[in-house]
């Protein structure tokens, strides 16, 4: 690419991101929605919330709920990290990929499936009832929202952990074991303190995410009322019986601001963290510490953790899928059923929803790693101020949940007079998912960017290469494996997202998530169901793709 | 002719000046070691002749075509200069077969497909891979690797060749075959090379020429023989070769000559250093140039000095003895000794002082 391409990919990505920023910012300052002809600058938006009770109740739990779940999560995920990276457990390969599911699964399908088995009427609570006279939970309160909150994002936590650790020769241990520590010492003294900066990282990340929890609180918050910022935006929409546009910007204002030092602080503790880790040598032949008899109750600890963040839920949610009615003395044998899936078949706007989302997941995903590739191209091997302008627009979208994104795109369509008749298509739903996983997206091709040394595209300029003929028939083929894995991950992340698509729901531009969102909200369980199954097997496939192509690259 | 200039070139790195004025000249058919320890600067006039870095100031030209001058902002890309680099790493494209690696250079010539296949067959044989075009870099030896790289730089037929540290990835035992079949294959081909080494040994078995570099600047230029025989400061001889250095003062001076003081014993040596009398100096004589003596001389001038034998090392083709002398320590080559006192002689006109 030449410097001019360059600056014009720059350009483009800076108004694509800087657009629906803008028009929620000047949205938030006008007394009516933007398209009315008639409308005034006022602070009248800001006054109304900053005077609702609600939505301070609302940044409350927020706050609560994402401390707590920090507080939940991070010792969780870094023992788990440990146990799985550097001890001689038991059946460590079979519960690795496991861990990672509640990943994988959109929350709103996890949040189903703790209903449909812990609810007051769920198979779990039901069994219990019948066995021990009664039940010890309730699962709509906030303490119960903090542990489910914290124990599905124990992933995030171990997955950094669990890299920084692996990346930690065991020389540095085997170096405390000589001068005579033991092994629990040598975790606590030297292996834990050593990947420090990436379990804060984690904790930051999971605090962040706390703040944009959509999925759970709307389905297990709702029904008692605790409102979170993601819902309260929400349910705002029918608060004044009009959608009120500027109350909904000023809502979106406040949330960009407490997110945006959130994420310049995950990128500042990631540099260090990379910073810290990179220092040390060689990374070979890791030893498992041994750890006797403490590996029975490690092990039960983990099923524990995985039966009720994974086994619980998800068999639930399909088994009720796959049953016509469910309560206190029902034999299941009875009841199993194909109707709720013969059912789904019988709405055109679902079936619908099905197709588009695998389009959006495998076209439309394909289509974003492209643009993700352009983009990392634009600053590849280009020290200047626009490349690191770039690195802090990548940032902003980041600070938008879904929820937020897809309600900004949203807007940008209707705004824009040439945009306004893809509003109702699927264009509009992938420009809102290729922003809401932009820095996702730019960092999966940038690793595998940063894997070919420069000299093998200084050597293709040196025998005669243009830059652009660099990119096309070096650089590009190159990662080109790099690329179809995070193709695959991109699909997966696609097919689970659900928050983004929820204010773009319209005829022509359904996709699973929204229509579970919605369907949720008209109380068709049996559809709900039946859906979120569907939804499951299909990133079911995408992981088992994942990972037939992770052993083939490999191998 | 000069085929290759250099003119006062300057480099940094931010506040970090790496090149400092390098002014140089390459003739047709010339081969040039561009010499120095890490951070000379070697590397980065190579890649600055490469248009791979940018000089702050200075002109590099090609034949009389200019290809980059900082005064009047041309910077020919290095596409676009058509010169020949062999990476340090080999850079060869993992993946394509060594075919397309070598080809590529021709295909974004538009050189016609069946004149291709002759070239790179015609170039593989020359370098003695001719049967394994079809083979991927991953799937060759590193000398192998090193050949496809040379192939590929070679192909075009470029104006000057640039080789950075082209042997420095092979063992021992290959790297002395590589620098003989790479001084004839550039010789046959009548070329114009430079190439970036920080082993003496390497450059003056490979170099008609040799620049010698420190902290961004030419130290020393010349043939093989005048950089190891006649280097013209302290750091240029103790780069070339194996040295005895002795600290001491300059006590006299006479006639072109130096005379120093080594525990007491004084010793006459070629005054290249130009030190006045009394000033610290630093003697310098090659380790091949001592050679035990059967006695002391017969006076001033002789340059023979008693010295306790402290220990022998066994090289295989001789021995290398280590002397003491005072507090100096001196080395030498040559056949088994007793231990005790010996005399060593080292010749005047060999010793240097600086």
């Amino acid at each position: 690419m030449n410097r001019a391409t360059r600056i014009a990919v720059i350009v483009a990505m800076a108004i694509a991101v800087l657009a629906p920023i803008g028009l929620v910012v000047y949205q938030s300052f006008l007394d009516g929605p933007f398209f009315q002809p008639k409308t005034a600058f006022t602070w009248s938006a800001y006054e109304f919330v900053l005077d609702d009770e609600d939505f301070f109740d609302a940044l409350y739990n927020s706050c609560i709920i994402a401390f707590g779940m920090t507080a939940i999560a991070v010792p969780v995920g870094a023992m788990l990290a440990f146990l799985m990276a550097r001890t001689d457990l038991p059946g460590r390969r079979w519960i690795e990929p496991v861990i990672l599911v509640p990943m994988f699964v959109s929350s709103v399908v996890l949040a189903f499936g703790f209903v449909v088995s812990l609810g007051p009427a769920g198979f779990v609570t039901l069994w219990f009832k019948g066995v021990f006279g009664f039940v010890p939970w309730n699962l709509y309160g906030k303490p119960m929202l903090i542990v489910i909150a914290g124990l599905t994002h124990v992933p995030h936590v171990f997955l950094y952990t669990s890299s920084a650790l692996r990346s930690l020769g065991s020389d540095v241990e085997e170096a405390a074991r000589m001068t005579g520590a033991g092994p629990l010492r040598t975790a606590l003294t030297v292996s834990l303190p050593m990947v420090m900066p990436n379990i804060l990282y984690a904790a930051v990340l999971v605090f962040f995410l706390g703040f944009e929890l959509f999925g759970l609180p709307l389905v297990l918050g709702d029904p008692e009322g605790i409102l979170v910022l993601a819902t309260y935006l929400y349910k705002l929409t029918n608060k004044l019986g009009t959608p009120s546009y500027q109350l909904m910007a000023v809502v979106v204002v406040a949330i960009i601001c407490i997110a945006l030092p959130l994420v310049a602080m995950q990128r500042y503790l990631l540099r260090a963290a990379n910073r810290y880790v990179s220092v040390k040598g060689k990374a070979a032949a890791q030893k498992p510490v041994t750890i006797g008899f403490w590996r029975w109750p490690a092990a039960a600890l983990i099923t524990a953790w995985l039966l009720f963040t994974v086994v619980v839920p998800l068999s639930g949610l399909i088994l009720r899928a796959f049953v016509s009615s469910w309560g206190e003395g029902v034999n299941i044998l009875d009841v199993l059923t194909l109707d709720h899936f013969r059912e789904l078949m019988g709405f055109p706007n679902l079936v619908r929803g099905i197709v588009n989302t695998v389009l959006i997941a495998s076209v439309g995903g394909a289509l974003s790693v492209g643009v993700y590739t352009v983009l990392n191209l634009a600053a590849h091997r280009w020290p200047s101020g626009w490349t690191r302008l770039m690195d802090y627009l990548v940032l902003l979208p980041r600070a938008m949940p879904g929820l937020v994104a897809g309600l900004a795109i949203f807007w940008v369509f209707l705004f824009t007079p040439f945009l306004a008749p893809l509003r109702q298509t699927m264009i509009a739903i992938w420009v809102a998912y290729t922003l809401v996983w932009l820095a996702y997206g730019m960092r999966l091709v940038s690793g595998a960017l940063l894997q070919i040394g420069p000299e093998l595209e200084e050597a293709g300029r040196i025998v005669g290469a243009s830059p652009g003929r660099v990119a096309r028939d070096l650089t590009i083929p190159l990662i080109k494996v790099g690329l179809i894995a995070s193709w695959l991950l991109i699909f997966v992340t696609f097919m689970r997202e659900y928050s983004t698509g929820v204010y773009l729901l319209a005829p022509g531009t359904e996709v699973i998530g929204s229509l579970l969102v919605s369907l949720w909200g008209s109380g068709a369980v049996d559809l709900v169901t039946a859906l979120s199954t569907v939804n499951i097997a299909m990133i079911g496939c995408g992981l088992l793709l994942m990972s037939l192509f992770g052993k083939r690259s490999h191998g | 002719m000069a085929k290759l200039i250099v003119d006062d070139l300057h480099l940094s790195y931010g506040s970090n000046q790496i090149l400092k004025g390098i002014t140089a000249t390459f003739a047709q058919g010339e081969i040039v070691a561009l010499l120095g320890r890490s951070g000379s600067g070697k590397t980065t006039l190579l890649r600055s002749i490469a248009g791979l870095e940018e000089p702050s100031q200075g002109v590099i030209s090609i034949g009389n075509t200019p290809i980059f001058d900082a005064a009047a902002g041309l910077n020919v890309p290095s596409e676009k200069r058509g010169l020949g680099l062999v990476f340090q790493s080999y850079a060869l494209w993992p993946h394509k077969t060594v075919f397309e690696n070598v080809a590529y250079g021709l295909r974004l010539r538009n050189v016609p497909k069946a004149e291709i296949g002759q070239r790179v067959a015609a170039v593989l044989d020359g370098v003695g891979l001719g049967h394994l075009g079809d083979r991927y870099p991953h799937q060759m030896s590193g000398g192998q690797q090193q050949r496809v790289a040379l192939a590929r730089a070679l192909v075009y037929n470029p104006p000057v060749i640039l080789l950075d540290e082209p042997l420095s990835n092979l063992d021992a035992k290959l790297r002395e075959e590589a620098r003989i079949w790479i001084r004839a294959l550039i010789k046959r081909m009548n070329l114009t090379a430079v190439f970036v080494t920080h082993d003496q040994v390497e450059a003056m078995a490979i170099a008609d020429r040799i620049i010698l570099l420190d902290g961004g600047r030419i130290v020393q230029a010349g043939t093989p023989e005048q950089l190891y025989t006649e280097p013209v400061s302290l750091f240029a001889s103790e780069f070339m070769g194996t040295n005895n250095m002795m600290k001491s003062r300059v006590q006299d001076k006479r006639g072109g000559y130096a005379r120093i003081e080594l525990a007491g014993f004084p010793l006459w040596g070629k005054d290249r250093g130009g030190k006045a009398v009394s000033e610290e100096a630093t003697g310098v004589i090659r380790l091949e140039q001592v050679a035990v003596a059967d006695g002391p001389g017969s006076g001033d001038g002789d340059n023979r000095i008693p010295v306790e034998l402290e220990t022998s090392v066994y090289l295989g083709s001789q021995w290398e003895h280590v002397f003491r002398c005072g507090d100096q320590t001196l080395r030498a080559f040559g056949r088994p000794l007793a231990a005790g006192t010996h005399w060593l002689h080292l010749p005047p006109e060999q010793l240097w002082v600086f």
